[in-house]
């Protein structure tokens, strides 16, 4: 410490010992993810059978992009404070079906303004039941999900929808640069993008501000319904990206697609440090946290173990890294 | 100092030499009192004085530092049961009660009757409809204390402290929230317990209250002791001097020679949740001051007139160079040049986790970015000018703000404002837990956003401060402004008798 050394006030100031473990946390959370990922990649090179393959890598990069997309866009609800936006599955499945089937009948530019539109729609309810009415995100976007898959269901009356078997929709959902497939590149470009939206924005600024204190925020002259909406609406943006790179895979559709999408988009962002309390959080750590996630899938897979054990796994995996965010928090705290 | 009640009986409560600190400050310095049974022992004393933490160590809710307490000449062990099982029993300042649930259930909250654990819900309403006769309110049991009004939840609570037989009964400012009918039956209630051999201790800001029930008086400063007496030797109006002190003299030398300008903010018939119909005009280079109690709508007042709480009348127009605007919405307020100065900063005027510079950043994004992307080289120069503007040590910009102590945490909520040149600035209790060096410096800091001709508006319950900030000071009590102070007759007499209505013992 300089000779500057602040005059703390005494109350809230932590003994060392409980500040050196509040610093040990925080930096666990925050960037444990780069290690866990990296020795995760070598000890699967190392000992696992048939990870290193191409298909297996090409593999890893499908399933990781959508879900990634995904995630990455969750991230801004995520540090807004507001837990986490569920509907995504919703959002997904929606922009799958519209995808195959809107350009099946009126091309792929109206599908695109189409899955737009859809994508607004959510954003604006979700958005203005918890940033003007301040209802409980999870509950809402729960909620959501419902209504959402309600519709699909009722508009696609359930069934699959099928794109033409060498449209361009195909040729990019099977087109990839080396063993990364197109899908993985659009997560990539998602990841900068956003990345930036957060960081280096008025925006993005003030989704963190207010993520850490709401209160605040409002009394700098903010109108934080609008940064609330905003937040809603880069995840379902994200979401309709994620829904499409989904579609454009399988070049299939159906009011199924994305089940599961919310919990491993959740995953992913709380392994990459971001906290569920709001205010803390970062977009590439996110990037590296569905890597991990899904590279310790594929690890599974691979040893044959069943989805039953992932999904045990996965819990786990959750419970522990929000355990770790949360007593970080409460040690810096006392 | 000496502890003796008025007659020769010994006292049913004792405090002795308590001593309480709450890290580096000390809130209750060495105080001793004791009520005997059927005594109304007042204890009163400004804003902060150690009212409510001598209450809290009495009724064993804090544990002494130092000293002890006594009940019938016996030392109380720490910690809350044994004074429950003592027969002390706390009013909170706060209303305690559970909404959801009936009057029943929240008078006897915590010490249900049961039978094989089994709620008995008979002998519960029973107990509660005893409690409600003994103070003497009818009120129905089963109603949700949620539907009551503020003053029969205030009963509501004394029931509760009363159900569990107290033999003493200490009240914190129970009447803060009452009208004067519903003030004058509790007093006599009071009276009455009194009289069935309670011994009561009452902290009151209203001295009439006190010179009506009470049999003796403590007064605290400052968390000393500054004197315990029997009522009958004293007048409200050596009590208001005891409260404050004897330094009533102020340093006119710090003093700005103020030519106020224009009227900047022109407020008309405000009413609010607790303010009630006030008009307030604000000139440019004027520091007006807002004084009063607690709870007398001072922050209520100033939240509604630049839209951060809603009002449900009244109309708030600001003038800036011959541009009038009309406010309406927080953010219009902030729009048009106001900056505000939050009560909690803590809460309300920081992101704690947040740097210096994002704090800075909050207010002042739009001139700090460009289409939206945020310009990282302006930031950072314009977030040094301004750390070293206000004094923050060290002008670490990329430090949390929450690593900082409390005043150099205000300077930073200070800074984040004044990087707006606002034309109306709002502050509310601008060195509320500052210490002494950061309180003189924040001080000249508002005299020079004044002396730069802007319009400041100031609520302090710190009456030295006040006094020696503001042109004007207007004396709000019970959400109306009950009488404006010119520099000439501003004292800390004349401010507490207007805020205490002192001066209606007289007439």
């Amino acid at each position: 410490m300089s000779e500057t050394a602040v005059v703390e006030d005494k109350q809230q100031v932590a003994p060392p010992e409980e500040r050196q473990a509040a610093r040990i946390l925080k930096w666990t959370s925050e960037n444990g993810i780069f290690i866990f990922t990296a020795v995760l990649i070598v000890f699967a090179l190392i000992f696992v059978d048939g990870f290193s393959s191409l298909i297996n890598i090409t593999d890893v990069f499908h399933r990781a992009a959508p879900i990634g997309i995904v995630a990455v866009g969750m991230t801004f609800v995520v540090i807004s404070g507001n837990y986490l936006d569920l509907s995504v599955v919703a959002q997904v499945a929606t922009a799958g079906v519209i995808l195959i089937a809107v350009s099946n009948s009126y091309g792929i530019p109206l599908a695109i303004l189409a899955a737009l539109a859809a994508a607004s729609l959510f954003a604006l309810v979700n958005g203005t039941a918890v940033g003007v009415f301040k209802a409980n995100a999870v509950i809402v976007t729960l909620s959501t999900t419902f209504i959402g898959l309600g519709l699909l269901r009722f508009f696609s009356g359930g069934s699959i929808f099928f794109g033409p078997p060498d449209g361009p929709i195909r040729a990019f959902g099977l087109g990839k640069i080396g063993p990364v497939p197109y899908s993985a590149v659009v997560l990539i470009i998602m990841t900068i993008l956003l990345s930036l939206l957060l960081n280096r924005t008025n925006f993005g600024f003030l989704v963190k501000s207010f993520g850490v204190n709401e209160q605040a925020t409002r009394l700098g002259g903010t109108n934080t319904s609008l940064v609330i909406i905003g937040a809603f609406l880069v995840t379902s943006v994200a979401a309709m990206v994620g829904g499409f790179v989904l579609a454009a895979f399988s070049n299939t559709a159906v009011s199924n697609d994305g089940v599961g999408y919310e919990f491993e988009a959740l995953a992913a962002i709380i392994v990459g440090g971001t906290s569920v309390f709001g205010g803390r959080g970062s977009i590439y750590r996110t990037f590296l946290g569905v890597i991990f996630v899904s590279v310790l899938t594929n690890i599974l897979v691979l040893f044959g173990i069943g989805f039953g054990y992932q999904q045990v796994a996965l819990g786990v995996l959750i419970v522990l890294a929000v355990s770790i965010d949360a007593l970080g928090r409460k040690v810096s705290k006392r | 100092m000496g502890s003796t009640g008025s007659g020769g009986a010994p006292p049913l409560i004792e405090a002795e030499h308590i001593v309480k600190r709450f890290g580096g400050a000390i809130a209750v310095d060495d105080v001793s009192l004791g009520v005997q049974a059927g005594e109304i022992h007042a204890v009163v004393g400004e804003n902060g004085a150690g009212k409510s933490t001598l209450m809290r160590v009495l009724a064993g809710i804090l544990d002494p530092d130092e000293g002890e307490v006594r009940v019938d000449g016996q030392v109380l062990a720490r910690g809350t049961r044994s004074a429950i099982d003592a027969g002390i029993a706390l009013v909170h300042q706060e209303l305690s009660l559970v909404p959801e649930m009936t009057v029943a259930e929240n008078i006897l909250l915590g010490a249900f009757p049961t039978k094989a654990g089994f709620t008995e819900y008979k002998e519960l309403k029973q107990i509660a409809a005893d409690a409600l006769e003994e103070i003497g309110v009818s009120v129905d049991l089963d109603e949700r204390v949620k539907r009551l009004s503020v003053a029969l939840r205030q009963f509501v609570e004394i029931a509760r402290a009363v159900a569990r037989k107290p033999r003493v009964l200490i009240l914190d400012e129970p009447t803060a929230t009452l009208t004067p009918a519903e003030t004058d039956y509790l007093l006599a209630m009071l009276e009455r317990l009194a009289a069935g051999g309670m011994a009561i201790a009452y902290i009151s800001h209203r001295i009439p209250e006190v010179f009506r029930i009470c049999t003796n008086v403590t007064i605290l400063r400052d968390g000393k002791q500054v004197l315990t007496t029997p009522i009958a030797d004293i007048t409200p109006e050596q009590v208001v001097d005891q409260m404050v002190g004897r330094e009533l003299k102020r340093d006119l030398a710090t003093h700005r020679d103020a030519e106020p300008g224009e009227v900047v903010l022109r407020a008309e018939g405000i009413i609010a949740p607790g303010v009630n119909d006030v008009d307030l005009q604000v000139r440019a280079g004027e520091i007006v001051g807002l004084g009063g109690l607690v709870g007398a709508g001072r922050s209520e007042l100033v939240r509604a007139i630049i839209g951060a709480d809603n009002r449900s009348a009244g109309k708030v127009a600001l003038t800036v160079g011959g541009k009038v605007s009309m406010l309406s919405t927080y953010q219009s307020s902030v729009r048009n040049g106001v900056a505000y100065v939050p009560e909690e900063r803590r809460t309300d005027g920081l992101a704690l986790t947040m740097t210096v510079t994002d704090n800075i950043r909050l207010p002042n994004r739009k001139q700090l970015s460009k289409a939206g992307f945020m310009l990282g080289g302006k930031i950072k120069e314009v977030a040094q000018q301004l750390a070293d503007k206000v004094g923050l040590r060290p002008p670490e910009i990329t430090r949390e703000a929450g690593q900082y102590s409390g005043g150099n945490q205000q300077k930073i909520v200070l800074a984040k404002w004044l990087g707006r040149r606002p034309d109306f600035i709002v502050l509310d209790e601008p060195t509320r837990g500052v210490d002494v060096g950061a309180k003189a410096e924040i001080h000249r800091l508002v005299k020079g956003i004044a002396d730069q001709g802007t319009a400041v508006l100031v609520v302090s319950s710190d009456l030295p401060e006040l006094l020696e900030l503001s042109d004007v000071i207007h004396v709000m009590r019970d959400g109306r402004i009950t009488g404006t102070l010119g520099r000439a007759d501003a004292n800390e007499k004349s401010v507490m008798s207007l805020a205490s209505g002192e001066s209606e013992v007289k007439a």
